[in-house]
């Protein structure tokens, strides 16, 4: 008997999360994303973590539906291996559905917060929060966990006019630095108490897009 | 009358068929290191940004002429003093050990006038060896290896866009080359008081081995002022915000200990009865 009750709550929970629609208002942005064919920009990388120092560095970049961004740059560059997703076509690449939270005030901004699940095993997100927001048509906020690269979070500013953000904000975990003695300059300070610390820090990219040139396709 | 001696120095310096072997022994020291530097960049890099990879991908590259050169800078100031210190400290040893000073001593000569001409002879001659291997390194490690960004680890992984990193490259050189003034003033030092060829070279030895050792001790509050430490003061070129106050207290210091050990040698020098 318990096992029929059983059976047949997982058979209602799964069919009333077939039937769950997709927000229409991230479905939307998403479709209004999704016109974004092919966009040339140059961008400003800041990297900051506790035991990195790198000044701001320059590049051009170049984006292709379907294919990864491309940079260009004279100097050496550091990315985040998350988060350059500017068009979320990697969030929105295996169907999902979306799970309405309300409204959240973030500075003086009225958010529409939204869970985002895939439905596909084969997504490497395990889950997103989206905050929209939904006058602009714009993604604010978003903050994703993988299955395999842990979590990590992006905040954006946008032009009014842009569909593609003028600022991003990546934030993530990373690993303290364990360099071997023997690389270390001859009279380096040796901190014993980082180096056997497996705490993780919280690392910050900060990038500043400037001279877009999109291709829109519909 | 002193720059007559300093004349005859220099050219007596410089018909020493040592004095030749040395400048080619640098030379194939700088080559061996330069290209032993070029495998051991790559090893470098990949454990600095090994911790990086899972976070970030890397574009651009690292491996080039700025990278190949500080590993130079820091061989070199570990391979290279003892020649230098061999060289200078037979300025005084082969005068003592063929006579000659006898000879000399014999003519209106002075003392002092003629070991600080010694000295200076020493000191023209560690810096022209090291503008030639400034020279000759930069001139290899950019001919083949190009620029770029340089990457070094000092408790801190520090960046550098290219033409800072040459500039401090370029400094800390300056600042090695007082490094290697200080070494060489010490080998004259203990050529006056040691005389002898062979035991000066083991004292200059002993000399830089300690000084190795010590740079990695812990002298508290005193080591800053240790001048085992001060000869390590380059690297400082390479932290990623300068401390010019620092730097150049370092240097100074430096500079304040091969004068004292300068002293110390033309003092004893002219209280010695060279008969």
């Amino acid at each position: 008997m318990k096992l029929r009750i059983i059976f047949l709550l997982i058979l209602m929970l799964s069919v009333s999360l077939q039937a769950q629609e997709i927000d229409k208002d991230l479905l939307r942005i998403k479709e209004r994303m999704e016109e974004v064919s092919h966009f040339t920009a140059d961008i400003v990388v800041d990297v900051e973590a506790p035991f990195i120092n790198m000044p701001p560095k320059t590049a051009s970049m170049e984006y292709n539906r379907g294919e990864k961004i491309k940079f260009k740059s004279k100097d050496f560059l550091i990315f985040p291996k998350r988060g350059l997703d500017f068009t979320f076509s990697e969030l929105f690449e295996h169907p999902f559905i979306s799970v309405d939270r309300g409204f959240k005030t973030i500075d003086n901004q009225n958010l529409k917060v939204l869970s985002v699940i895939p439905k596909d095993e084969k997504a490497d997100m395990a889950m997103a929060t989206l905050y929209l927001d939904i006058e602009n048509d714009h993604i604010i906020i978003s903050e994703i966990t993988t299955k395999n690269q842990g979590s990590y979070t992006l905040q954006m500013q946008y032009n009014a006019t842009e569909i593609l953000p003028e600022y991003i904000e990546v934030s993530f975990a990373i690993e303290n630095l364990k360099i071997p003695l023997n690389f270390m300059g001859s009279d380096t300070k040796i901190d014993r108490k980082a180096m056997k610390s497996n705490e993780t820090n919280t690392g910050t990219v900060k990038l500043q897009i400037k001279n877009y040139d999109i291709s829109i396709a519909r | 009358m002193m720059y007559k001696i300093l004349k005859v120095e220099l050219f007596k310096l410089f018909r020493e068929a040592k004095t030749w072997y040395a400048i080619a022994a640098v030379l194939i020291i700088e080559f061996i290191i330069l290209f032993a530097a070029y495998y051991q960049g790559k090893t470098i890099l990949e454990l600095l940004l090994d911790n990086l990879r899972q976070s970030f991908y890397f574009e651009g590259n690292l491996l080039n002429g700025n990278l190949l050169l500080y590993i130079v800078l820091n061989s070199l100031w570990f391979n290279l003093p003892l020649i230098l210190m061999i060289v200078s400290s037979a300025l005084i040893t082969e005068e003592y050990k063929t006579g000659t000073l006898k000879t000399l001593m014999l003519q209106a000569v002075s003392k002092k006038k003629l070991i600080t001409a010694k000295y200076i002879t020493s000191v023209i001659f560690t810096i022209s060896i090291l503008a030639l291997l400034m020279l000759s390194s930069f001139l290899l490690a950019y001919g083949i290896f190009g620029d770029g960004d340089l990457v070094v680890y000092l408790g801190t992984l520090n960046f550098f866009p290219a033409e800072e990193a040459f500039c401090r490259i370029l400094w800390a050189f300056a600042s090695g080359t007082l490094s290697m003034i200080f070494f060489t003033t010490v080998s004259v030092t203990l050529g006056i008081i040691l005389k002898e060829p062979t035991k000066t070279w083991i004292a200059s030895a002993l000399f830089l081995i300690l000084s190795s050792l010590f740079i990695k001790a812990d002298f508290g509050n005193f080591g800053d002022y240790f001048f085992p430490k001060l000869t390590n003061s380059w690297q400082r070129f390479f932290a990623y915000d300068l401390d010019h106050y620092s730097i150049c207290q370092d240097n100074i210091m430096l500079l304040g200990y091969t004068v004292l050990f300068a002293f110390i040698g033309i003092y004893k020098f002219s209280k010695t009865d060279i008969g």
